[in-house]
């Protein structure tokens, strides 16, 4: 089976930032893997680690010690990540479909080849017809849409997403879970989903990666057998609270 | 993309002109009812004639005075725009220049730059040249400083945004800290063009065979208070085209700079 195959190791990763009062443990020794066309999340309290962790799978900082371990001949850390930052972060000077297109100028691709792919990205997140327009023409709902149209327009393999929804009140939070949910069951990514929301976790992910607070250690890895397509009856369901129930337990919450 | 309807547009210009017209008929009212002297205070009639009254205009070469005062406003506008930006993308390019440059640039900034123009004077000589120069170095550091601040600080989320796809500092600057300064450069722009007006002006008032600022004192010596004042005016005219061409330049430059936050 493809589906049970590693895209990601993370082996004993840590990072330890130098500030004037001395040494700050960001993120202390987390192993886990992350399998191809896995929707996994990392859960856990502010402040442990979970942006740092991350930033470090993107190559925008250093790790301290540890290892990341991918199949190079499958998946290259460079081109093959698509990353949705907290907030949407769309260039004010570029139309919609300009930013979509941004990484594929970075990456040096062909522009014109990707301009229908472009297109049908808009359409999956419900934005066609929208492509003419500058992004402050647009409400934060949409905005953090066409955010992940652009992470998806490369064709990544990883979408590493950083509380993509934190900004937005409940009602668009829920709509865009579900959205989200539909789009990776069409594209057949992998996704690594940071949250502070617990019952957000259960909903999306296969697996949970729980993290406790600073100095952050792995508390759990829990694996959420609830059938796909998930509905929103699901959360009324024994087993979903008690997957949530579990998680608080990991965390300590009492 | 959302432009006012031409009839409102129209009749916000007949409301600026009634406003201009009722500060004409008070001067004038007031000249008249104080009988003030012409070599006081010369009513908008007296101005208007030393401008339009082909007689009274032909002693004076209007035409010539505003092309040569224009010319040199242009010109130290495009000197400033150029240098600017210029030493504005060295200073943000290498950060051992940022260092080594923004002090003297500080430095140089403090000083009165309008009291630099007897030595400029001396230095270049009568003519176009010294008067381009005055007004440049007034001009210039505006337009250096905020563009520097417009392409240095940056939303740091900006930058994780294309350095995660490994963007290279040339694709950084082309498509994030250039496009981001653009607001930054046209402030500074905007206030710039202020001060070429009042450089080149300074600088015909020390060194200059024509110009409105050359009349202006030639004026002051016959105590010719209406040439004085058509000088004024045509100056502050010169003054708002400017301004407005700039503002044109800028909607031009970012059409997305005027939009409205929009609702789903």
């Amino acid at each position: 089976m493809e589906e049970k195959k590693t895209l990601l190791s993370i082996r004993d990763l840590k990072k330890v930032y130098t500030t004037r009062e001395g040494e700050l443990e960001a993120l202390g020794s987390v192993s886990f893997d992350v399998g191809r066309q896995e929707f996994v999340s990392i859960v856990g309290p502010s402040g442990c680690g979970k942006t740092t962790l991350m930033r470090i799978i993107a190559g925008l900082m250093p790790q301290t010690s540890g290892e990341l371990i991918v199949d190079k001949d499958y998946f290259d850390p460079q081109k093959d990540v698509g990353f949705v930052f907290q907030k949407a972060l769309l260039l004010d000077w570029r139309r919609v479909i300009d930013n979509v297109l941004l990484p594929i100028e970075i990456l040096k691709l062909d522009k014109k080849k990707y301009i229908p792919r472009a297109m049908e990205l808009l359409e999956l997140v419900g934005l066609k017809g929208f492509e003419k327009c500058y992004p402050n023409e647009l409400s934060g709902g949409m905005q953090q849409r066409v955010s992940i149209a652009r992470a998806l327009i490369h064709d990544p393999k990883l979408i590493l997403m950083d509380e993509p929804f934190g900004a937005l009140d409940a009602i668009t939070r829920e709509k865009m879970n579900f959205e989200l949910l539909r789009i990776w069951a069409e594209s057949k990514k992998t996704v690594l989903f940071v949250t502070h929301e617990i019952s957000e976790a259960v909903f999306l992910s296969d697996r949970i990666i729980v993290l406790s607070a600073r100095p952050s250690k792995m508390v759990g890895n829990v694996e959420i057998e609830l059938p796909r397509p998930r509905t929103l009856e699901q959360k009324l369901l024994p087993e979903f609270n008690r997957y949530a129930l579990d998680i608080y337990n990991k965390l300590e919450v009492k | 993309m959302k432009k006012k309807p031409m009839k409102k547009r129209v009749i916000g210009f007949v409301k600026k002109l009634i406003g201009v017209a009722v500060v004409l008929g008070i001067w004038e009212a007031v000249v008249k009812i104080f009988h003030i002297k012409k070599y006081i205070l010369p009513s908008p009639v007296l101005v208007f004639q030393s401008l339009f009254d082909p007689a009274k205009a032909a002693k004076n070469d209007w035409w010539l005075h505003i092309g040569t005062t224009s010319g040199e406003i242009l010109l130290s506008f495009f000197v400033t725009l150029l240098a600017g930006v210029l030493l504005a993308l060295l200073i943000a390019w290498s950060k051992p220049l940022n260092k080594m440059i923004m002090p003297v640039i500080v430095l140089l900034n403090s000083i009165p730059k309008i009291a630099l123009a007897p030595l400029i004077l001396l230095w270049f000589g009568y003519g176009l040249q010294t008067n381009v120069f005055v007004a440049v170095l007034v001009a210039f550091f505006p337009v250096v400083i905020n563009t520097v601040t417009g392409l240095i600080e940056i939303d740091d989320n900006l930058l994780d945004l294309v350095n995660y796809l490994g963007a290279s500092k040339r694709q950084v600057f082309m498509k994030i800290r250039i496009p981001n300064a653009l607001p930054h450069l046209f402030a500074g722009l905007k206030t710039s063009a202020t001060m070429c007006v009042t450089g080149s002006i300074v600088g015909e008032f020390i060194a200059s065979k024509n110009g409105l600022g050359r009349l202006l004192r030639s004026a002051q010596a016959n105590i010719d208070m209406a040439t004085m004042f058509a000088c004024l005016l045509l100056l502050s005219i010169i003054g708002l085209i400017f301004f407005k061409l700039i503002s044109l330049a800028e909607h031009a430059c970012m059409p997305w700079s005027d939009l409205g936050g929009g609702e789903e």
